[in-house]
């Protein structure tokens, strides 16, 4: 789990997860449709005819980005499977909201954690309303397998950082992943990643929709106004969206190589070679249904879509400031404590 | 032409060149006058859309100052030279950290955004500023890519752009990817301070004025080590001139630093150039040699292991 001890934002975040449990009603409906069985809705629209996806939203679901083992060789839970996964989430809530249990959304458990103490990261996590369960075993649905189709070499990368993982070895600053450096998660995960912030807040103006991601205070602008691609490499590349009907799709090319550096998770760093398709869509008032499809010959075999159902938040909502290199007292720590475990280490020779 | 005629040509030419003079001069004064239309959004407001940026040196110092050689200085070290040579005053000099930048990092003079060029500081903070000053490189906020604050990111040397809805104006700045949500409802206060502040818009007339609170105490003003508390008010005004420029002013209140209000105001220009966007300053990758390099077991820009 993530050392980012972040004063500022622990407890901006807090307050927002304290507002959260405020919003949560009752007794939501936990058991959602596959986002695309819902047609009934009409699309809303803004001033100037655009539609209307502005509010704050943020992932709630309980899928998987690939499909775990267990559930090899099939796209949908059984009714057996739904059944206890809401149990589970019912359970997990109480716990939360008792304290007791240090779990956070998307995230794994504080048994399965490889950090002592991740309990302590925990509490400042945004635990959210109660997450809710779907029938897809995994966000991925291309390839059929549900799993990323790394290449071999990528497959290395993912090992090697799933060991580095909130272990290290710390040498210098470059050594932390990109997060911990208060860098970026990287644009591919943005809308549904960010156990510490994952509210995205979409504002449209004529031309653009904009989209603040609160984790890193991470920023898309994106013109919808039918400009070509521009010649800039970015770490967020470069995003021209058009409207295709009520969906708005985002075509991003451009990204720089940072390849180089440490990332949480591979199959979100940005490489001069990745293409990144994105498809939002409102199936409902409250749900947007957000398509992926994502292409690097570097890391990747083949071209992998997700389908990614995303939960507006209660208007009045506010996404808040996320002052992480402000605060980011981490960083100094994890560097003095590593040389001191160093000098240590070495007179015990 | 008898002279008689001539000269009843000659007063009359006066009058219809002076009548001529006298509209013109109406004219122009009734056209001065008339406040420019700006474009208006789908619900009416004026459209302040599109990517500003100040042409100034504000950010250098928001006073009058002359140009100088570099943002940090040293008083040169008394000469030991032959001796009774008659020798030249030596002046400050640029600190070693900034040395070999030369040209480039001079301080251009410019005449200051304040109203009254006057900053009313209370003694204690006036001596604090100056010694903000003299500490620049250890203490500028701005050299580890921190949030810069409001109105400090107006008028810093990048474009910032303006991306107006109905119930929330953005300003995205990109110095160091920040952004601003105008809450133009009714919201709540922040649950703690912070660096950009909570900003509560509204319409007076044609002019969007900003309110903002809420504000920790660690932005600075500019360079030149001018600062602020967290009990800031600061009060902005934007208002569409011509189809390329703002005006921009903004009332500071700081009751525990300041012994009143005062002002600023400047022109924002339009960046007028096609498909202008707001590009990535993604610098807290570029400040993490300064703030980091010698704490780690290794410096990655010696490759050597840190003493």
């Amino acid at each position: 789990m993530r050392y980012r001890s972040v004063a500022v934002a622990l407890t901006l975040a807090a307050g927002a997860g304290i507002a959260a449990f405020a919003l949560a009603s009752a007794a939501r409906n936990s058991t959602a449709a596959t986002a695309s069985e819902t047609h009934s809705y009409t699309a809303l629209r803004t001033a100037w005819g655009d539609p209307d996806f502005q509010g704050v939203w943020r992932y709630e679901a309980v899928i998987a980005l690939e499909r775990p083992a267990r559930f090899a060789g099939r796209e949908f839970l059984t009714d057996a499977e739904i059944a206890q996964a809401e149990q589970t989430e019912k359970d997990q809530e109480a716990k939360r909201l008792a304290g007791v249990e240090g779990e956070a959304v998307g995230r794994q458990s504080v048994a399965a954690s490889p950090i002592r103490g991740n309990e302590y990261n925990s509490f400042w996590q945004d635990h959210g309303r109660p997450r809710k369960v779907y029938k897809q075993t995994s966000l991925i649905t291309d390839p059929r397998d549900g799993r990323i189709p790394y290449t071999p070499d990528a497959q290395k990368a993912d090992a090697r950082a799933a060991a580095r993982y909130g272990v290290g070895p710390y040498e210098s600053y470059l050594d932390p992943d990109t997060g911990e450096r208060c860098l970026t998660d990287g644009v591919t995960g943005m809308m549904w990643q960010g156990p510490n912030g994952g509210h995205n807040q979409i504002v449209q103006s004529p031309g653009y929709v904009t989209i603040l991601h609160e984790e890193y205070r991470d920023r898309r602008i994106i013109p919808v106004d039918g400009r070509p691609h521009g010649k800039i490499r970015q770490w967020f590349g470069d995003s021209v969206g058009h409207w295709a009907g009520d969906t708005l799709v985002v075509d991003t090319t451009n990204f720089v190589d940072k390849t180089n550096y440490e990332w949480a998770s591979i199959w979100t760093r940005p490489s001069e070679t990745l293409h990144l398709v994105e498809r939002f869509k409102r199936t409902d008032a409250d749900t947007l249904e957000y398509t992926i499809t994502v292409e690097d010959p570097q890391t990747f075999v083949k071209a992998w879509t997700a389908v990614i159902p995303i939960s507006k938040i209660p208007d009045g909502t506010q996404i808040y400031e996320y002052a992480c290199h402000e605060g980011n007292y981490a960083m100094p720590n994890l560097l003095s404590g590593a040389r001191a475990n160093a000098v240590k280490s070495a007179a015990r020779k | 032409m008898p002279t008689r005629f001539r000269s009843a040509l000659i007063i009359v030419v006066a009058a219809v060149a002076v009548a001529g003079a006298v509209w013109a001069q109406v004219r122009s004064t009734s056209r001065q006058s008339d406040a420019y239309q700006p474009a208006r959004t789908a619900d009416g407001k004026p459209d302040l859309s599109g990517v500003w940026q100040a042409l100034n040196t504000a950010n250098y110092d928001i006073q009058s100052h002359p140009a100088r050689p570099a943002l940090a200085l040293i008083p040169a070290p008394p000469r030991t030279g032959v001796a009774g040579l008659v020798r030249a005053t030596p002046s400050d000099l640029p600190a070693p950290a900034v040395r070999g930048l030369g040209a480039v990092g001079g301080v251009p003079a410019g005449e200051g955004v304040v109203d009254g060029d006057e900053i009313p500081y209370q003694p204690w903070a006036a001596a604090k500023k100056k010694e903000n000053f003299e500490h620049w490189l250890e203490r500028d906020p701005e050299i580890k890519c921190f949030m810069p604050g409001v109105p400090r990111a107006t008028y810093m040397p990048y474009p910032f752009q303006i991306l107006q809805s109905t119930d929330n104006i953005l300003i995205a700045y990109e110095f160091a990817g920040t952004t601003r949500t105008i809450h133009m409802n009714k919201v709540g206060n922040n649950p703690s301070a912070s660096w950009m502040g909570l900003s509560r818009g509204r319409w007076e007339g044609d002019t969007l004025v900003v309110d903002v609170t809420d504000f920790n105490d660690q932005t600075w003003f500019d360079r030149a080590g001018n600062f602020h508390s967290d009990a800031l008010h600061i009060v902005e005004r934007y208002t569409a001139v011509s189809p390329y420029h703002l005006m921009y002013e903004v009332t500071v209140e700081d009751p525990k630093v300041f012994t009143r209000p005062w002002k600023m105001r400047m022109p924002l220009y339009r960046r007028a150039e096609k498909d202008k966007r707001i590009l990535e300053y993604k610098c807290v990758e570029f400040v993490e040699e300064a703030m980091y390099g010698q704490l780690g077991i290794v410096d990655p820009a010696t490759g050597h292991v840190n003493r």
